[in-house]
């Protein structure tokens, strides 16, 4: 840069006090700091970017990791990566966290005699580890996820090479079912792939595909463009959706078919014969429907699934009609004791339409033979009956993650020697005798092949902060240590150096900057039915005990399989259907719960064969009156956000972990079966404080999230929340005669180069909160904990707002019901992002005392912490109700050590009494503008663009300049049909545009 | 000197009234100021020590942060603001007796006029506190002051809460300055009257007044002005904090009627707390012959008045919301009424615009122990009408996904009752300082009435 | 010179007397009032207080304080506030009603110390002739004059119906 400006001091000034904040914590931290010699990669102040790949979930999304003066501070999707394209799920987003978390260990420990862990040497450790294997290499057995193909070939070469009894490959939501179903009904061991953008009409037979599938991120992409009203004709894509419960993606859907959860198969071979009788199917698979679908005619199946015939042969000629229809099969929850059969009958079904080798597609089989549930059930038995002496547990936490009806506590207390990877302190962990701390994917190399193809790296990005090893380096080494033979037969060198070897077909540094290698293989054809369809038994499956409810363990979407139950990010981002925080709930239909005179906040017991369990109850239209559903991943009793250790009390659970009440079932094939009990629900006759992050599902028909009918868009008239210019959300509060329109252009000053402004797609916003995820994380917006959140004083800039239908002007007292206007087959959700939205006359500024809220020449709402004194007469004006008050010291209580060190250091720590807000990310803008500046022209569209927007994966924001007519911004927001801006009648000129959510209207046969 | 006739009640002296023994006034009013009791110090010493009770909590919210408050997400105004406007309200009798009715020449105000001034300064002072105890970085609110800095930065007159600032500090000086012009002859008659450090501490403050003519001259007139300028200001002070709120978007906040709203719901309050003060203190000092039942009709006479204005702005509002068609503004006053807040709001609308109708019977109006229910009950009401306005407001705003509910947390009740006794430490501390009647003023009516007994000397 | 005292009951004979005492020349003539006599005052200083001036003079200069204060400070770094002109008079209007009262009662204060002399005499030393009678109910009237006068003085006050008649300095 030709002079050192403000802005570039200032980011020198930020880069010490990063520097500051990371002294101190440990010495290999400090030599980031003082650049006595600079390192050519890193300019203070500028971030650098590194290709990785996410491992949160077996998807394997591609990451750019942003690091700044060497520490990553934010996960950002990378653009050329196939699966995620550039966008980025919340736990993705939030998963930074582990590298920093205060849990994590700093190095290797053991148990002592006095049963507590403390601190070895990584020589004593790697001793003791390679003594165990020594005595008994037999009886010492390897239980973990899956590694990438490099990770696992090293694993599978120590496995043989040290002679251990073997390796378990455990992932608790694994898609065991569908994989034998593919097995079965088109002879390949394989994972099909379903790419929704090919598809006209998609049905998903409980398959939540948005939020906690195989794949949420590709595929919400993959919707949103079959979906896209601006490309595809009459609003693309309709989407039907399958199940028990109004899901994420069950409101996203055109409509929702309230079947009884488990009769998913029968329905979808009902539907095939539907589709045959409506003419479908040149393609096979009739002979196979025959003898699994014979006597399947609607009538019975009606009477079997709960759905009317009617509907069956609509959407049998429906799919008969499409031209790419495309079958989903059932994701985790609805997994049952027939999980082969289900999700196989949906195979059948996507045979029979044609949809195979079409939006589904059966890539090749992977030679490698994969473990399965009932191998891990084996093992437990094994390790009851003495048989195992060693168990080294990575990346994986079984003592939680097992149902607690499969025994493996006592099974775990049986092995007299335990070996954790784990990096930070978990359920397994905190029963192992010996823990040798894996590095995070952060500082770890490795690599991952989400689907033939595809093959992505990652690579360490931060010199470790902590004493720690990757597990590859330790087991060789711990191998090497048992001899020359032994050695001999392990790969040579280190990790780093046989992962290169491993990738010698590559251009290793291209691939490394590129994120990976990605060849889309060609489509695989059709391959034809196999015999195992025949042997598909498609009926009610088998469920446990007795009671008028089934349970419904669902994954959730934030905390997974619990593996996110300790990122405090995700424990406190709101459930994107429930809108809990911090908490367990379980959900119960409206009429069920008032049959049991509950109302929301009631405690209820819910009791399966397996176990018991109380929390509070949310009651909700949008679930069958016959199930009660439960969310997994929390129930944990270590960790400092997992349990309730940061609310002080160390060691009490935090809320109910479902595994604990069901019975330990798998599917024909083996795999895991989540759909397996009834149970039992009575009222425990007390209360509980929900930490709800919404007060109301009501929108009583104010401009907020708006709709308007495919009809109306189409300018078809018809009834529909028409669409005259600004017309969009008729029967809103006002009924618009006040409205004046306006330029948001004029909002900035005439010799500025840019107007920032945003545009949100509802129709394309699914609520899967990556957006709020990445918000937090970009803007160190503080995470503030369960008893805050309940006293409403959530942190979040940006929030989802989650309204069912237009709302009622009910006028009924006190707290309004959390999911008053939610029904059975009622699809009518509508998420709608809400944050800043930077208006033109904004009513907050005025009525600040000191001017530390002001309109900037960019048309940004200014927030000048170091001027705020704290009036909050701003939050009071701000209709939108955007703005978060500091009302402890966040910033010292809020983050402990080593959390600073992922602080972003372009964004103010927020103080104590000060008022916060989103400003369009205007740190992100003021990078953008160095370089544009020292070219003297403006930003250039997409050259900037906000965390939210960033992350998202399906587009829904748009951010830029909307003084730039051609920028995405402006055309969009200049849609007249759909555009409408929350609350227009207030006339505060947001600089957001929404355009509304359309609707489709049910499936037409 | 002639030994004095016995006293008479001075309730017959207003129409008409035989003239008082020579000085009998001051003998009587400066008896007040005589040595205190136990129970005197008693009182004053709790009043003491939960002041200072009170301010540890304050530090303790200070060090701790506003989290300590009751306030949530929607609700960022709480009890500390409804406390700021209730003594703002409290604050407007004094000014309003001293200076509306010295232009009306309304004599009977002498009465009262010195007690009710002294009420206005401490109220004003304890109002004043709260806005420093509401920020939330006290450490920072000089900021609000347009003082010249190295930023080149200034405060932003366009909004309320500098306007507040303005009219609060204002307000304040003024008062003292009537409290203190109109002290000055009576400072005189103490010093007097006095020795040891009294005798030093009125010859201090009389400034040497003899009452000489040029004095009483310069007097005369600077009470004048200083009527005529305070006037509009006690109008326009509660006018400027109700703009606090009318100045907003908020349903249930922006409305054209707050300002006359206010006005007449502060002087009612005051009007109360005057009341709800006199009567024990006459009670207890024997002050019957100089505060007499008539004074106290005329108060619950403007008490009727005020609250007939204050029911008809409570009517107006709902009338409003209903007649604007607004529909957040008809949701909010519905939730006023009948959501969580319906407590509340019934206090105020009892307590307000209900009770006091009892004083169009002659007989409750002179009635003390009536009287002094009715201007308690006032008092609550009118500290609920402030509650209700800005937490009922607030819980309801525009997008219901951010609706709140608010409770005062132990930290904000026991302020507002430090708040209470910080105001009482005051005034036990002035009873026993100053006279708590404007004796010269009252002697303007004896020597009169005396003058016009005898016919006159011309 | 000698100085007289006359106590009286009645502001009127006050008055009487004061005037009495002009006519005949006494200048040196000073009453002390236990109230506010307007009357009394205007018999003694016939021109009306010059507070009023001060009043006036502080009224506006806080009138024109607060309305240039608003505006140049709006203007001095130009910040745009909910879209609003930097100088928008309305919200400024408040500022300079406030200031006008201010500085107006400050003002008033100072004209009552100027013009009524105060603080009046040595600390704690009261003027000769005066008691704390005139801070009851009595009416005091001084006057100075030469020796040969007294007893005219003295006739002349008690003509005007003063209660007694005292020669405190000779």
């Amino acid at each position: 840069m030709p002079e050192l400006d403000r802005r570039d001091f200032l980011k020198l000034v930020g880069a010490g006090a990063g520097a500051a904040a990371a002294a101190g914590c440990s010495e290999r931290v400090t030599k980031l700091i003082p650049y006595v010699i600079q390192p050519e990669t890193i300019t203070p102040g500028i971030p650098v970017y590194y290709a990785s790949t996410c491992r949160e979930c077996p998807a394997a999304c591609g990451v750019h990791v942003k690091t700044r003066e060497g520490r990553p501070i934010k996960l950002e999707g990378n653009p050329a990566h196939p699966v995620n394209k550039g966008a980025l799920c919340a736990r993705g987003q939030a998963s930074i966290g582990r590298t920093y978390h205060p849990d994590r260990f700093a190095g290797p420990l053991q148990r002592g005699s006095d049963g507590k862990l403390s601190p070895i040497a990584w020589d004593q450790a790697l001793d003791v580890l390679a003594g165990k294997l020594r005595e008994s290499a037999a009886q010492t057995w390897l239980l973990g996820a899956d590694r990438g193909p490099t990770g696992n070939e090293v694993l599978a070469r120590f496995v043989s090479a040290v002679g251990l009894g073997g390796r378990i490959v455990y992932e608790p939501f694994a898609p065991e079912s569908l994989r034998a179903a593919t097995a079965a009904v088109f002879g390949i061991d394989t994972e099909p792939l379903f790419d929704l953008s090919k598809a006209d009409l998609v049905i998903s037979f409980g398959g939540d595909v948005l939020e906690t599938g195989s794949s949420p991120t590709e595929h919400a992409r993959q919707l949103a463009e079959a979906r896209d009203v601006a490309t595809k004709e009459r609003g693309g894509a309709r989407f039907v959706y399958v199940g028990p419960r109004l899901s994420m993606t069950a409101g996203n859907a055109d409509e929702w078919v309230v079947a009884k959860p488990g009769t998913e198969g029968i329905l979808a071979l009902a539907l095939a014969k539907a589709a045959i009788a409506a003419g479908a199917g040149a393609e096979g698979g009739h002979g196979a429907l025959a003898s699994l679908a014979g006597g399947l005619d609607p009538a019975t199946a009606a009477a079997r699934t709960g759905v009317d015939a009617k509907t069956i042969e609509r959407l049998g000629a429906a799919l008969a009609k499409a031209k790419a229809p495309l079958a989903l099969p059932p994701s985790t929850g609805l997994t049952s004791a027939r999980g082969v059969a289900t999700a196989g009958a949906v195979l059948v079904l996507n045979q029979v339409l044609g949809a195979v080798g079409n939006t589904v597609q059966i890539p090749a089989g992977s030679g490698t033979k994969t473990t399965s549930y009932k191998d891990l059930l084996a093992l437990v038995d094994a390790m009851k009956s003495g048989k195992v002496s060693v168990l080294l547990v990575h990346d994986a936490d079984p003592l939680y993650s097992m149902p607690a009806s499969s025994g493996f506590a006592e099974a775990l207390a049986k092995v007299p020697f335990v070996v954790s990877f784990a990096s930070s302190i978990d359920e397994t962990t905190n029963a192992a005798h010996l823990v040798l701390p894996d590095s995070t994917p952060l500082e770890s190399w490795g690599d991952a092949s989400p689907r033939p193809g595809v093959r992505s790296l990652l690579q360490p990005t931060l010199a470790g902060l902590f004493d720690v090893r990757s597990i590859f380096d330790v087991l060789l080494d711990a191998g090497r240590k048992l001899g020359a033979e032994v050695a001999a037969k392990l790969p040579s060198g280190d990790f780093r150096s046989i992962l290169e070897a491993a990738w010698s077909d590559t251009a290793w540094r291209d691939a490394l900057a590129r994120g990976g290698v990605f060849a889309e293989t060609a489509p695989t054809g059709a391959p034809g039915l196999a015999a195992g369809v025949a042997k598909l038994e498609v009926a009610e499956p088998r469920l446990d005990g007795d009671g008028p409810f089934t349970l419904l363990a669902h994954p959730s979407p934030m905390l997974s399989d619990g593996r996110g139950a300790n990122l405090p990010w995700l424990q406190e981002l709101p459930d994107p259907v429930a809108k809990i925080t911090w908490q367990s709930w379980a959900e119960l239909g409206q009429e069920a719960a008032d049959k049991l005179g509950l109302v929301t906040g009631d405690v209820v017991v819910v009791e399966t064969p397996t176990g018991r369990a109380e929390l509070p109850a949310w009651v909700r239209g949008g679930l069958r009156d016959d199930v009660v559903a439960i969310a997994t991943g929390q129930g944990h009793g270590v960790g400092r956000y997992a349990s309730r250790e940061n609310d002080g009390q160390p060691g009490e659970v935090r809320g109910v972990n479902v595994l604990s009440l069901l019975p330990t079932l798998t599917d024909e094939a083996g795999g895991r079966a989540w759909l397996c009990t009834k149970a039992k629900v009575t009222p425990a006759g007390r209360k509980e404080r929900i930490a709800f992050s919404q007060a109301s599902d009501n929108k009583r028909q104010r401009e907020l999230g708006e709709t308007v009918s495919l009809a109306a868009l189409l300018g078809e008239g018809g009834h529909g929340e028409a669409a005259e210019g600004e017309g969009v959300g008729e029967g809103s509060a006002g009924e618009h005669e006040f409205i004046v329109p306006y330029n948001a252009v004029d909002d900035a000053a005439a010799t500025a180069l840019h107007r920032w402004g945003m545009s949100i797609d509802l129709d394309r916003c699914t609520g899967c909160s990556a957006c709020v995820a990445a918000c937090y994380v970009e803007n160190n917006v503080p995470v503030v904990g369960e008893e805050q959140v309940i006293r409403g004083r959530l942190q979040a800039w940006l929030r989802i707002e989650r309204y069912v239908t237009e709302g009622e002007l009910d006028y009924r007292g006190g707290r309004p019901a959390r999911s008053s206007h939610e029904s059975l087959g009622n699809v009518d959700v509508r998420y709608s992002p809400m944050l800043c939205q930077q208006c033109g006359s904004a009513p907050c500024e005025p009525v600040c005392p000191v001017i530390a809220t002001y309109h900037n020449p960019e048309g940004l709402n200014g927030m000048v912490y170091n001027r705020c004194i704290g009036t909050r007469y701003c939050a009071n004006n701000c209709p939108y109700k955007v703005r978060r008050f500091n009302w402890y010291d966040y910033n010292l209580k809020n983050f402990p050590e080593p959390l600073p060190l992922m602080l972003n250091p372009d964004v103010t720590v927020r103080g104590q009494g000060v008022m916060e807000k989103c400003t369009f990310c205007v740190q992100r803008i003021e990078l953008a503008r160095q370089k544009a500046k020292n070219e003297r022209r403006a930003i250039a569209d997409g050259e900037v663009t906000t965390a939210c927007a960033q992350a998202c994966p399906t587009q829904a924001i748009h951010f830029g300049n909307l003084k730039d007519a051609a920028s995405v911004v402006a055309k969009k927001s200049a849609d007249a049909k759909r555009g409408y801006h929350a609350l227009q009648e207030l006339n505060t000129r947001p600089a957001i545009t929404y355009l509304a959510k359309v609707t489709r209207g049910s499936v037409e046969g | 000197m002639t030994p004095p006739p016995p006293a008479v009640s001075v309730a017959d002296m207003i129409r008409p009234v035989p003239t008082p023994p020579d000085s009998q006034a001051n003998q009587d009013i400066l008896a007040v100021m005589g040595r205190p009791t136990l129970p005197y110090w008693l009182l004053l010493g709790f009043l003491v020590a939960f002041v200072h009770a009170a301010g540890a909590v304050w530090v303790y919210q200070v060090y701790e942060g506003l989290g300590i408050a009751g306030y949530s997400h929607p609700i960022f105004w709480g009890v500390y603001i409804v406390t700021f406007v209730f003594w703002v309200g409290i604050a407007h009798a004094g000014t309003l007796i001293s200076a509306i009715l010295y232009l009306f020449r309304s004599k009977w105000r002498n009465a009262i006029n010195r007690s009710a001034e002294a009420m206005t300064v401490f109220a004003v002072l304890t109002a004043a506190q709260f806005l420093g105890i509401h920020v939330g970085r006290i450490w920072k609110s000089y900021f609000i002051l347009p003082y010249p800095n190295q930023r080149g930065l200034w405060v932003n007159f366009k909004s309320p809460l500098v306007w507040d600032t303005f009219a609060i500090t204002t307000y304040a000086t003024i008062s003292i300055v009537f409290f203190y012009v109109g002290l000055l002859p009576d400072l005189a008659i103490a010093r007097d009257r006095s020795t040891g450090w009294r005798k030093l501490l009125y010859t201090a403050l009389a400034l040497g007044w003899h009452g000489t003519g040029r004095q009483w001259k310069a007097w005369n007139r600077s009470v004048l002005h200083l009527s005529g300028l305070a006037t509009p200001l006690v109008l326009s002070v509660h006018s400027v904090v109700s703009w606090d709120f009318a100045m907003s978007i908020v349903p249930g906040w922006h409305a054209t009627i707050f300002a006359p709203y206010f006005v007449a719901g502060a002087i009612f309050s005051g009007f109360a707390m005057v009341l709800t003060v006199m009567i024990p203190v006459r009670r207890i000092f024997g002050l019957e012959a100089y505060i007499t039942n008539y004074h106290f009709e005329n108060m619950a006479r403007f008490i009727l008045l005020t609250s007939l204005i204050v029911g008809y702005s409570y009517s107006i509002e709902y009338f409003i919301a209903w007649y604007s068609g607004v529909e957040p503004e008809q949701t909010s006053f519905w939730y006023r009424a009948f959501g969580p807040y319906w407590i509340s709001t019934w206090i105020m609308i009892i307590c307000n615009a209900v009770v006091p109708q009892v004083f169009w019977f002659p007989k409750a109006r002179t009635h003390i122990p009536t009287i002094f229910v009715v201007s308690t009950l006032v008092n609550v009401g009118m500290w609920f009408e402030r509650y209700v306005i800005i937490i009922s407001g607030l819980s309801r705003e525009y997008d219901p996904a951010v609706w709140g509910l608010y409770t005062p947390h132990a930290a904000e009740l026991t302020i507002l009752a430090g708040s209470f006794c910080f105001f009482a430490m005051f005034f036990v501390a002035f009873i026993k300082i100053f006279p708590v009647i404007a004796i010269a003023e009252v002697k303007e009516l004896v020597i009169h009435e005396r003058a016009h007994g005898q016919g006159g000397a011309h | 010179m000698p100085l007289l005292v006359g106590v009286f009951d009645a502001p009127g004979n006050v008055v009487g007397s004061i005037e009495r005492l002009r006519n005949r020349g006494y200048d040196e003539v000073e009453v002390y009032c236990p109230a506010p006599f307007p009357e009394i005052d205007d018999a003694l200083i016939e021109k009306p207080s010059r507070v009023r001036l001060f009043t006036l003079v502080g009224g506006l200069a806080g009138l024109f304080t607060g309305f240039l204060m608003t505006i140049w400070m709006a203007n001095d770094w130009q910040l745009v506030v909910g879209g609003k002109p930097f100088t928008s008079i309305p919200p400024y209007v408040v500022i300079g009603f406030e200031l006008t009262i201010l500085f107006g009662g400050l003002m008033t204060l100072l004209g009552l110390l100027v013009f009524g002399g105060l603080p009046h005499g040595r600390f704690g030393v009261p003027d000769p002739g005066y008691s704390a009678r005139f801070s009851a109910e009595e009416f005091g009237v001084t006057v100075r004059c030469k020796e040969r006068d007294v007893a005219e003085v003295d006739a002349l006050l008690r003509a005007n119906s003063a209660k007694e008649v005292t020669l405190v300095e000779p």
